[in-house]
């Protein structure tokens, strides 16, 4: 890999981490808290930084965080993915079972399990055929 | 998986020595971290078969010749 490729691909991560850090800046700012909104502006900067140097490293995480990983790297990352997934819908299921029996709906959380759930019946359907 | 990694034993380790490679220098030879080929060696790690037949075809012997089933006694 080329220098060049290298340091553009070193920036993945940074580049989501601020486009995401930009929304939630503009959005708190305005939300009306112009002075969070600068913390979390400065928050998210560090966090790319950190993300950039993470990302020239050579360990398994660096090469994730440069979106170029090796098979074993992708499936690290598959799985991590998978996970994660788990633990928010079941963080989504607790927070709707919570709000049904504080207000009666569930709120953004069924929000989130109606998503959750159609999202993975939908690419199970579409994965099965590939595979 | 895990199954299935306790019993493939693999020859990755005395072929990468016996060819004078260190672990880096296999894994840019065929695309992949060193880190990769340290869970292979270390059989934390099943390749995919392409990386298989592309390790096979660098250390120029058969996919067999690397990977074996550990199969117990009286299997067959």
């Amino acid at each position: 890999m080329s220098g060049r490729t290298f340091r553009l691909r070193r920036g993945t991560t940074s580049v989501a981490l601020l486009v995401g850090g930009a929304a939630v800046a503009v959005a708190t700012w305005v939300g009306g808290s112009p002075a969070w909104a600068l913390g979390v502006a400065v928050a998210y900067l560090v966090l790319a930084a950190l993300a950039y140097l993470w990302a020239g490293g050579a360990g398994d995480a660096a090469a994730i965080l440069r979106a170029e990983p090796d098979e074993r790297q992708r499936g690290l990352d598959r799985d991590a993915t998978a996970l994660t997934g788990v633990a928010m819908a079941l963080a989504a299921l607790a927070g709707a079972v919570v709000s049904i029996g504080r207000s009666g709906n569930p709120g953004a959380y069924g929000v989130m399990c109606v998503v959750g759930g159609t999202a993975y019946a939908i690419s199970l359907a579409v994965l099965r055929r590939r595979r | 998986m895990s199954s299935t990694l306790s019993i493939v034993r693999n020859r990755v380790r005395d072929l990468r020595v016996a060819h004078d490679l260190s672990q880096a220098q296999l894994g840019a030879d065929l695309d992949v971290s060193r880190q990769t080929i340290n869970s292979i060696e270390n059989g934390r790690y099943l390749p995919s078969l392409p990386l298989a037949l592309a390790m096979a075809r660098r250390f120029d012997v058969t996919v067999e010749e690397i990977f074996m089933v550990d199969e117990p006694e009286g299997a067959r």
